[in-house]
């Protein structure tokens, strides 16, 4: 935290103070255009030309007036520039006639122009810059304003499975890259009024567009009033990932326990807005980042909510357990086979014994070998072409921990501990908390070689010591385990039904505390209407009502 | 010291069990059976009843001065150089109340699983992760506590009732034991491994309602008091009188005996021992904690985290002042049994002499309800 | 402040070294040499010849211990025991155990004399079963016992078993149902204790009653029958730490009768009054109470014990059993017939004052008064044991007879 408060102190001045390529055009601040074309778009070619994707497009408006296009090919629009703007400037005036400047300016900009995102400019800074962001501009002789017209399109992929949170069911819909196609997903499931979008631009060079969405009325407004503070303390010159602003606002920078949750889906951002939550969106990244986080979020996927209690509930146990298993079975089997062997039966012991009879290394150095190539086969298979990869991934399981095997290079049991472990690891849905958890498996495993179960003891003591002293944006990691808040509690180990679950979580501190309406209960309690009974609904077959049905 | 006001009463109920219940658990059967015999539940009992009785005058002290520990009213109440030296000599004795658990751990540890480890890793280790805790402020605290105490509790009421079947009653009997002579002598001890109650004197000024501190209290010492009590009756019953006063520990000898069904693990002891850790760590954070406290309230500063692992040096040298296991038993009785002057008797006369002069703390002004 | 930053990168410098010294307790799986079981048998004095002077130099053992003990240990091989199913013969017919005895003065001393002897480090954790030689117990298990306490690896649940012959044969023994003898021998116990034919005196439970001021332990007793598989043949019962006699089998019946100790598993052939002919019957449930009042000074001890099950084997075919009133008088001829038996286990006890039934603990618990008085001691205990009058009624109820009607 401390972090923080330095932070704000800090005058949030001299942009320029680091000598970044954007000060080109800090220098023409406040100049002006004129009303003569050729002076300006002289200006205007010295300061752009040496891109080479910078058009230039002389013709005539109204069939008489000089007229000039400026736009940028790489980033417009081509068929609303011909249709929205070209085809209406060079046809028929209406009414015919000559105007002068101003009456020119307003028969353009108030008949002419079709567009729906237009607007006047003087500024040549704010001009280049428009160019830069897509716009088009248009210079007309003897007008002194220049016409932005909004014609931006960029290329985008469409809208598809986000790639690291599948579910089997659930919308398939994941963010893109664009910010205005992400926001609109999020606008669409969230057609309330108080649903707002607070738009900041972060990072000297790359100008990026972050979006601040929360809904008012539900969420604490001193947590977006500290997100924006802490969002707008960042300086850097590049944004590139949402993950870059994840790691400038979250709490503790030392902790392997990631504190801000991201994902993909806008389901599942959808959801935390409704519970009170902050989520930020940066312009070049398909993850959305979600404040406050707590420990339990981890280990929950949007699709628990859509299937049926009782499913949800057994898959959220086993993921549980798994994520337990994934990250002491591998130092509980060191602990147990070199410390404490009379833990397991007498004749499973000896039969271990048997096969680590030829190993040449201690348990302790055996299982470390192992996982850490486990880890080093794991991260290969992420970068290997789609053909090659699946293939790897079976090869290297099966035929390498086989042939491992054989050549007395590690025990069998070994090997099946650390396969249990790897999988166990996969069942986290949260990548960063799955990836943490990995990681501290190896110093456990160190501790359990020296200490044996002592050490896991310890080892998991200091985790979870550390895991109560942590906060997110003041939300106690643990939450709602600790602060023992009964209400969360339906949410952590099993999925309690959605008509239990009445009320935000406490821990954030929402305004609004109620979830479900008053007589949802009442209204589910009683008996289901049976209505096709056959019995009630009565038969009839060829104008016979004596209910015989075939 | 500001500390904010987070404390539930089920968490101060929490962390009087957590701190109790500690490594005196696994010598407790055969302290209480040497004192009376088969009337072992019955000396267990009125130990309890001795330490309820100190727990509820610091409670009531507590009430009285809601929004200062300790150190702090017993300066008003007897005056500063008097009360000064008690709080140092309290300061003084819970560094080595605190040392000697953290000893008795390590033998225990040394002497059925770890068997060829050095003494002082086992210690240093266990002070260290005490220490090292003992940095954050109270209310991760009371996390901490209330995290461990399911973990402390589940394994020892398993254990419990999987030993059972190996259970008879008639060892139990008679209830007044054969030969009550030390009784007296043993209530005095038993009632001195509850003396991790006083860490309710730090507790309750950052409670959010000192005046329900009772409720607090009753349930903490019901509960870990009856969890000492089925120990005590779970080991008589399966071991019988004679057995027990030859069994170091019959707490941990339980355990082994006792294995789940079908097999699946056997001689339980280890994992037991494992679990116990957290027990272990517990109440050495607390008493750690409390001298950590007490003495940045002495010296009235702000922050206690310098003090966290200055004192680690001398509480691990105190731990090492005994040469073996039977001296350090005999030095846990001695100061046991002289620390319950200063945990129960100390408190009864700060009561007694504020009641006389009619010395009250400010009632901690409004404060909005969560 | 620079200081405090200097001692905490000290301190944390200090942390770290401990760890770098090494793991002292790690030993792993395949370096610890499995004891499995062990047998005590006596040795003849000149076997110190043998010995090595591992805990003393020759000639100046202490006075006390001149006593010689053979110890026989059975240390499970890694890697000939498979988990899996057996490969062809156990793998070409190798033993999966390695066998050794060695002499010492006491039980330790043994340990310390093999520890000599084997290269990886005796581990004692799943030593299952402890075979002691009759004449050993008869001297006294004192010392055995408290080796066995102190050592924190041995189980409270282990096996400590009397037997016949040389403790060693039964130890060597290579029975045909279980691939390591050892376990079968915990097999044998164990599924003793299943089918009702042994109380399950355990190791743990032999100490408890060891200790125990109103009670005096028992252990199984077992010789090797013909050569080829273990028998169970009765239980030992001592006085104070010594043995003092055995049972016989059915007689162990008995005692897990009047104790109450379920499932019933033994069987009793019995003739049937008024009929030419005898049926066998199987006890399945048992239950008792024991009631103990003080008259005249002098504990009266009143056993009620019923026993329920089954009529397996009818011995000919020249009486059916039909009429209820048959079942009526066999139940009542056995009960009577079995109260005797129970009372005459009971007198042979008392013979040598070895309380095995517990009445000493009754007496002690719910007539504190009296004993505190009058006994208070173990062996006062034993004295008066030899003394009281014991009454035992039996009442048997036969519930089925299988699946033929008649």
């Amino acid at each position: 935290m401390s972090f923080w408060k330095r932070k704000k102190n800090k005058n949030r001045s001299n942009k320029g103070s680091i000598g970044v390529p954007h000060q080109f055009l800090e220098k023409h601040k406040n100049e002006q255009i004129t009303g003569n074309l050729e002076d300006t778009l002289a200006i205007i070619q010295k300061l752009l030309g040496a891109s080479d994707d910078m058009v230039t497009r002389r013709f005539h408006v109204f069939k008489e007036y000089a007229a000039a296009l400026v736009y940028c090919s790489s980033l417009v629009d081509h068929t609303l520039i011909n249709m929205d703007v070209m085809k209406p400037l060079m046809s028929t005036p209406p009414k015919g006639g000559h105007w002068n400047e101003n009456r020119l300016k307003e028969v353009i900009k108030d008949e002419t122009l079709y567009h729906s995102d237009l607007r006047l400019e003087i500024d040549l800074a704010k001009i280049v810059h428009a160019i830069h962001c897509g716009e088009t501009i248009i210079f007309i002789e003897g007008i002194k304003d220049a016409f932005v017209v909004g014609t931006r399109k960029i290329e985008k992929r469409a809208i598809d499975q986000p790639g690291t949170e599948q579910v089997i069911r659930g919308p398939r819909e994941g963010f893109i890259e664009q910010i205005g196609t992400n926001l609109s997903l999020l606008r669409y499931r969230l057609q309330t009024a108080d649903f707002r979008i607070k738009m900041m631009e972060v990072g000297r060079v790359t100008k990026s567009k972050v979006a601040i969405c929360y809904i008012e009325g539900i969420a604490n407004p001193k947590l977006v009033e500290e997100v924006k503070d802490r969002i707008g303390a960042i300086d850097m010159d590049v944004v590139l990932d949402v993950g870059y602003i994840e790691q400038f606002i979250e709490d503790n920078h030392l902790s392997p326990f990631p504190q801000i949750q991201n994902t993909e889906r806008p389901d599942k951002t959808v959801a935390q807005l409704v519970e009170g939550r902050v989520a930020i969106l940066a312009d070049g990244s398909p993850f959305a980042l979600i404040v406050p986080t707590v420990f339990h979020q981890f280990y929950q996927t949007p699709e628990d909510y859509a299937q049926r209690f009782l499913v949800a509930s057994a898959i959220r146990i086993i993921r549980l357990i798994s994520l337990f298993f994934s990250l002491i079975t591998s130092s509980l089997y060191v602990a147990i086979i070199s410390f404490n062997p009379e833990l397991i039966p007498t004749q499973f012991a000896v039969a271990v014994a048997g096969g680590r009879a030829g190993v040449p290394f201690p348990a302790v150095v055996e299982v470390f070998v192992m996982e850490v190539s486990m880890e080093i086969l794991r991260e290969a298979t992420v970068r290997l072409p789609q053909q090659v990869g699946g293939a790897l991934s079976i090869v290297g399981v099966l035929v390498i921990g086989q042939a491992a095997v054989s050549a007395g290079f590690v025990s069998p049991i070994t090997v099946v501990v650390i396969a249990l472990t790897t999988i166990g690891s996969f069942a986290t849905p949260a990548y960063n908390a799955a990836i943490a958890l990995r990681l501290l498996r190896f110093p456990i495993i160190i501790l359990a070689g020296i200490f044996g179960l002592y050490g896991v003891m310890v080892g998991i003591i200091l985790i979870i010591n550390h895991m109560l002293s942590l906060r997110s944006y003041g939300v106690p990691y643990m939450s709602p385990i600790v602060p023992g808040n009964y209400q969360g509690m339906k949410d952590i180990v099993i999925r309690a039904p959605l008509w239990w679950m009445k009320k935000r979580p406490a821990s954030l501190h929402t305004a609004n505390r109620e979830r479900l309406g008053d007589d949802v209960m009442q209204k589910l309690k009683q008996p289901p209407s049976n209505t096709l009974d056959p019995v009630d609904v009565g038969n009839r077959k060829e104008d016979s009502p004596d209910g015989d049905t075939t | 010291m500001e500390t904010p006001r987070e404390i539930t009463v089920l968490q101060a109920a929490i962390i009087l069990i957590s701190t109790i219940i500690g490594v005196g658990v696994l010598a407790l059967p055969r302290i209480a059976v040497l004192s009376g015999d088969t009337g072992a539940p019955l000396v267990t009992l009125l130990g309890i009843l001795l330490a309820f009785f100190g727990l509820v005058m610091i409670t009531l002290l507590g009430m009285r001065f809601p929004n200062q520990s300790l150190i702090r009213y017993s300066e008003v109440i007897l005056g500063k150089p008097m009360a000064r030296f008690g709080s140092i000599v309290i300061i003084a004795f819970f560094a080595v109340l605190t040392a000697l658990a953290s000893r008795e751990f390590g033998e225990v540890v040394i002497t059925s699983v770890l068997r060829r480890t050095p003494l002082e890793i086992t210690v240093i280790v266990m002070l260290l992760l005490a220490a090292i805790t003992t940095r954050n402020d109270i209310t991760t605290f009371a996390y901490i506590h209330h995290f461990y105490s399911p973990i402390i509790l589940a394994p020892v009421i398993l254990i419990v009732i999987l030993s059972l079947k190996n259970a008879e009653v008639i060892r139990l009997l008679p209830i007044w034991g054969n030969e009550p002579n030390g009784m007296f002598i043993g209530v005095l001890t038993v009632a001195a491994l509850f003396q991790g109650f006083f860490i309710l004197t730090m507790i309750i000024p950052s409670m959010r309602r000192p005046d329900r501190a009772m409720t607090a209290s009753i349930w903490g010492m019901t509960i870990a008091g009856g969890l000492y009590l089925i120990i005590v009756i779970a080991s008589l019953a399966v071991f019988g009188a004679e057995e027990v006063k030859l069994l170091l520990w019959p707490t941990l000898e339980l355990a082994k005996t006792t294995s789940l069904p079908a097999n699946i693990l056997e001689r339980l002891d280890a994992a037991f021992l494992a679990v116990w850790v957290t027990a272990v760590f517990t109440t050495l954070f607390s008493s750690y904690f409390l001298m950590i406290h007490a003495t940045t309230e002495l010296f009235q500063l702000r922050n206690h985290r310098m003090f966290s692992l200055f004192f680690l040096p001398f509480v691990f040298i105190i731990a090492m002042v005994p040469d073996n296991v039977l001296q350090m038993y005999e030095l846990i009785e001695i100061v046991g049994r002289f620390g319950l002057l200063i945990t129960v008797v100390y408190p009864t006369i700060l009561w007694v002499v504020a009641l006389i002069r009619k010395k009250r703390g400010k009632n901690h002004a409004t404060r909005t309800n969560r | 402040m620079q200081l405090a930053r200097i001692v905490k990168v000290l301190c944390w410098v200090l942390l770290v070294i401990p760890l770098l010294t090494g793991c002292w307790d790690r030993l792993e799986i395949e370096e610890r040499a499995v004891v499995l079981a062990i047998a005590i048998d006596e040795a003849n004095p000149e076997a110190a010849e043998e010995e090595n002077d591992v805990s003393h130099l020759r000639g100046e053992v202490p006075r006390s211990q001149k006593r010689m003990l053979r110890l026989t240990a059975q240390i499970a091989v890694p890697g000939r025991i498979p988990l899996g199913p057996a490969q062809g013969g156990g793998g070409s017919g190798e033993k999966p155990v390695w066998i050794l005895d060695v002499v010492g003065h006491t039980v330790e001393d043994a340990i310390y004399n093999l520890q000599q002897e084997v290269a990886d480090r005796l581990f004692l954790g799943h030593l299952r079963v402890i075979v002691v030689n009759e004449r050993v117990a008869r001297k006294g298990l004192q010392n055995m016992n408290d080796a066995l306490r102190r050592n924190p690896e041995v189980r409270r649940a282990a096996w400590m078993v009397i037997s016949k012959g040389e403790a060693s044969e039964v130890v060597k023994l290579n029975p045909e149902l279980e691939r390591v003898p050892a376990l079968y021998l915990l097999a044998v116990l164990d599924g003793a204790v299943k089918q009702g034919k042994m109380p399950n005196a355990f190791l743990g439970a032999f100490w408890s009653a060891l200790t125990s001021k109103g009670q005096e332990a028992y252990l199984p007793y077992v010789e090797i029958s013909k050569k080829r598989s273990i028998l169970l043949s009765g239980l030992a019962y001592f006085r104070g730490d010594k043995l003092v006699g055995t049972t016989t089998p059915l007689e162990i019946g008995h005692f897990m009768a009047m104790k109450g100790i379920n499932p019933g598993g033994y069987s009793a052939l019995s003739d049937v009054p008024g009929q030419p002919g005898a049926v066998l019957f199987v006890s399945s449930d048992r239950t008792a109470k024991i009631d103990v009042n003080i008259k005249n000074g002098l504990p009266q001890v009143k056993a009620k014990v019923h026993i329920e099950g089954d009529l397996a084997e009818k011995s000919n075919a020249q009486f059916d059993l039909k009429d209820p009133k048959t079942i009526t008088n066999i139940e009542k001829a056995m009960g009577t017939k079995a109260g005797k038996a129970f009372e005459e286990l009971i007198h042979k006890t008392q013979k040598q004052g070895s309380d095995i039934l517990g009445i000493g603990e009754i007496v002690r618990g719910k007539h504190s008064a009296y004993w505190n008085k009058s006994i208070q001691t173990k062996g006062k205990w034993q004295e008066t044991y030899k003394e009281i009058p014991v009454k035992v009624d039996v009442t048997i109820s036969i519930r089925r007879v299988g699946m033929k009607a008649q």
